[in-house]
């Protein structure tokens, strides 16, 4: 259960046991920098503090084309797109200016604890169930 | 004794799976469930077969039933090979991508636009993609399926006419089934299926939602059928035509949809393409397929040092004879970026509508039941109508001159003028839908580089005239054939999705899509709790956090709904599961977490389960893959609010505000 301890909000995501050991708590664009995650949004996208807008863009575009499920030129990212999310809500944030503004101000206040989280579990596949009927 | 005969058929066909080790034992009881979906469809119009033998015991029907028979029999057969395939399907991918190239044939999905008029499909023929042809040479085939005597034909061959002349005719003589699309997944409390209901087949409807009655006349019989059945006969008769055109069998194909589609609606197509023994890969909404057009041409250019690099955002417009949708797109580096999607339900069969009653202001009341007469006045004026319309693209006066029989006649001259005041209220959805993409995607017109217009209504020149306003444009976008670019898009996105590179790199291209309806559950009464709100980039995750609303309240409902509206009830309800086993408190101390995660191939799941108060979830946890619903979706709200009213209501927690 040590993913449920990189909760932000008081609760933890129920699909976490079975579908993401990390919480993607940086998808919900008000929420705080999340202390617990492995990386800040500025990181994931591997841009400085200063990227502009359109430096913040490309990083976006590039490595898309790396974890997006579908991608064809490697295997992908994570099975169930973890690493996407991850990349779009960082991208989702900086991207807009209000809520970068508002991000980066959250990062200033408490220093981010940075802990490792566990590495994405393995992805369970149900056959059965994913056959359209 | 069909009943016997498919039993018969389905099982063997599991059994010979089973025991040649193709089939595991998990997954035998999948075809065994298939057949049993297959036995309860095809049992529901047994007794009527079984009636009408009985009561009219003439050599002809006989052989139609066992014609038809036939073509339900091949259809299930079709279906247990794709049982077989989709297992092969599943080991390819746990492979993870290495050992894909080694395919025996060149299993590239098809792309397949079927659309309410007219369908069309092609394929990627290893360095660019190729509309097929049907045997009369088109691209653009009817979509409409002729249950004559002892023949079923769909239009991919031209239905029983051979003389194109007579094609309209007879598709209007209340033999033929068309607008599928329309019907296929709806309930008979729709609109769009009251409205369908002076089309010349039978849409008989209860009132009370459920699956509206849908039968096409046969020697003075109306025999029943369904938009599933109806669709699966039309795409067998394609993936017969594509698969006589590449000399190889077709398994998979993209097909595209359209932007106001229900995900119930989705699986129906699913149902109906697997009858057709066909495997959807995806389903792509139309302007995603053309956006992703749109991307491989500039990728183009900028490979031939035309291009700028920087990114360029398109506004798509696509208007049909069923639907009508809109995307904005931004492309840069072969990666489309949807940022936002709106789509309703109008389209040129709403357009027709209006100019036939405006042409004929008491046609209701004439043409009031299904006589013979009646089907056939009504055939007469669509056509007349539709030839108006055709016409008002060009010239800015139509003459009508059409005897309807039974002294009724329509003479008219229709200025385009008039012809766009009757059709205001479309034209101002049509603005609706524009408007409010472009502030979904937080734009104004100016940032928009191209306008994109395509489907067949693109051609009338107020509706042109509408989107180039509203985006201050002074003309659309050239490089792409408004009634081929959706289905070139599939076939593009199908050689893609199918692993296949194309050493120039015009198959190097990402598209990230996004939800075109919000996601959410019922809370707070019979509000609509948005868990995944529209335009969110998928794959996608959220959660949201839901307290109970009673005291030492145990169980509470979920029910899942997609939609736009603020009420629960106003949106297409997906499915419900309940919660049980909640520890016994105070009422809103209990935090349940309700988690929605869409998975790159669009599959939705939602999770839901108790959490402490500390953040530690509690297990067991529930994941339900939606849709689950299966039928009769329109009463089943009013159903679980009557049973249960307010007691196993939640209330949405407030996410909690940071400085």
């Amino acid at each position: 259960m040590a993913s449920f301890a990189s909760t932000v909000a008081p609760g933890g995501c129920v699909a976490g046991v079975r579908r993401c050991s990390i919480r993607v708590s940086a998808a919900m664009a008000v929420a705080p920098p999340p202390p617990a995650t492995a990386r800040t949004h500025y990181e994931v996208l591997g841009v400085g503090a200063a990227a502009s807008r359109g430096e913040i863009k490309a990083a976006y575009r590039r490595l898309a084309r790396e974890v997006h499920p579908d991608a064809s030129v490697s295997g992908g990212g994570v099975a169930g797109g973890e690493d996407f999310i991850r990349l779009h809500a960082a991208y989702a944030t900086l991207a807009d200016p209000d809520e970068r503004a508002r991000y980066d101000r959250a990062m200033a206040g408490p220093a981010a604890m940075l802990r490792r989280a566990p590495a994405p579990s393995f992805r369970r596949r149900t056959w059965e169930t994913d056959q359209c009927w | 004794m069909l009943r016997e005969r498919l039993r018969t058929v389905g099982v063997r066909a599991a059994c010979s799976l089973a025991s040649s080790g193709i089939l595991p034992a998990r997954l035998f009881f999948t075809v065994v469930l298939l057949f049993l979906k297959l036995l309860t469809h095809t049992a529901l119009r047994l007794p009527q077969h079984r009636l009408r033998l009985r009561s009219q015991q003439s050599p002809q029907s006989g052989l139609g039933e066992s014609r038809f028979l036939g073509h339900l029999l091949r259809t299930v057969e079709q279906a247990c090979r794709m049982t077989e395939q989709l297992y092969t399907v599943a080991s390819d991918s746990e492979t993870t991508g290495e050992d894909k190239s080694q395919m025996s044939f060149p299993d590239v999905a098809i792309g397949i636009d079927i659309g309410t008029s007219n369908c069309s499909v092609a394929v990627w023929t290893g360095h660019q993609v190729e509309l097929l042809k049907n045997t009369r040479n088109q691209k653009g085939m009817r979509s409409y399926v002729m249950f004559k005597d002892d023949t079923l034909s769909a239009g991919v061959t031209g239905g029983a006419t051979q003389e194109h002349g007579h094609e309209e005719r007879d598709i209007l003589s209340g033999s033929a089934i068309f607008n599928m699309k329309r019907l296929i997944g709806r309930m008979d409390t729709d609109e769009v299926v009251q409205a369908s209901k002076n089309l010349p087949f039978l849409v008989q409807t209860l009132g009370i939602g459920v699956r509206p009655f849908i039968a096409a006349l046969v020697n003075n019989m109306w025999r029943s059928t369904t938009p599933e059945e109806v669709l699966a006969i039309f795409l067998l008769e394609l993936k017969a035509l594509v698969e006589m055109h590449l000399k190889h069998p077709v398994r998979n194909a993209v097909l595209t949809i359209p932007v106001a589609f229900s995900r119930f609606q989705q699986t129906r197509i699913e149902r109906a393409c697997a009858m057709a023994g066909l495997h959807v890969l995806r389903l792509m909404p139309e302007p995603t397929s053309i956006a992703l057009l749109y991307a491989q041409q500039q990728q183009q250019l900028l490979h031939d040092n035309m291009g700028s690099g920087i990114e360029k955002i398109a506004l798509i417009f696509n208007m049909g004879a069923g639907y009508c949708d809109a995307a904005v797109t931004a492309t840069a580096g072969g990666v489309s970026q949807i940022r936002a999607l709106s789509g309703s339900t109008v389209g040129g069969e709403d357009i027709l509508q209006n100019v036939m009653h405006h042409l004929l202001p008491d046609f209701d009341s004439l043409y009031a039941g299904q006589t013979m007469d009646r089907i056939k006045s009504i055939g007469l004026l669509r056509m007349a109508t539709q030839d108006v319309i055709h016409k008002l693209a060009t010239q800015e006066h139509v003459e009508i001159n059409v005897d309807l029989g039974g002294g009724h006649k329509v003479s008219k001259i229709l200025g385009r003028g008039e012809f766009e005041k009757v059709n205001q209220a479309i034209f101002e959805k049509c603005e609706g839908i524009i408007k409010q993409c472009l502030a979904d995607a937080k734009l104004t017109p100016e940032d928009i580089n191209d306008v994109i217009l395509v489907g067949g209504c693109s051609k009338i020149p107020k509706i042109r005239s509408v989107v180039l306003g509203l985006c201050k444009k002074d003309d659309s976008y050239g490089g792409i054939d408004p009634l081929e670019a959706a289905v070139s898009g599939a076939a593009l996105e199908g050689a893609i999705a199918s692993g296949v590179t194309d050493p120039s790199g015009s198959l190097d291209l990402l598209t990230i899509q996004a939800t075109p309806m919000n996601l959410g559950i019922r809370a707070d009464g019979g509000n609509f709790a948005a868990i995944i709100p529209r335009n969110t980039a998928v794959p996608a995750r959220r959660d949201m956090m839901f307290t109970t609303t009673h005291d030492n309240q145990t169980e509470a409902l979920i029910a899942v709904y997609e939609g736009e509206g603020k009420q629960a009830e106003e949106n297409h309800l997906l499915g419900y599961f309940k919660i049980t086993d909640i520890t016994a408190a105070a009422k809103g101390t209990v935090e349940i977490n309700v988690c929605m995660d869409i998975d790159a191939t669009n599959v939705l799941r939602v999770f839901a389960g108790v959490v402490k108060p500390q953040g530690q979830a509690i297990p067991p946890f529930i994941e339900v893959r939606m849709p689950t619903l299966d039928d009769g979706h329109g009463w089943c709200g009013q159903a679980l609010a009557k049973m249960f009213g307010s007691t196993l209501d939640l209330a949405a927690v407030p996410k909690k505000l940071h400085p």
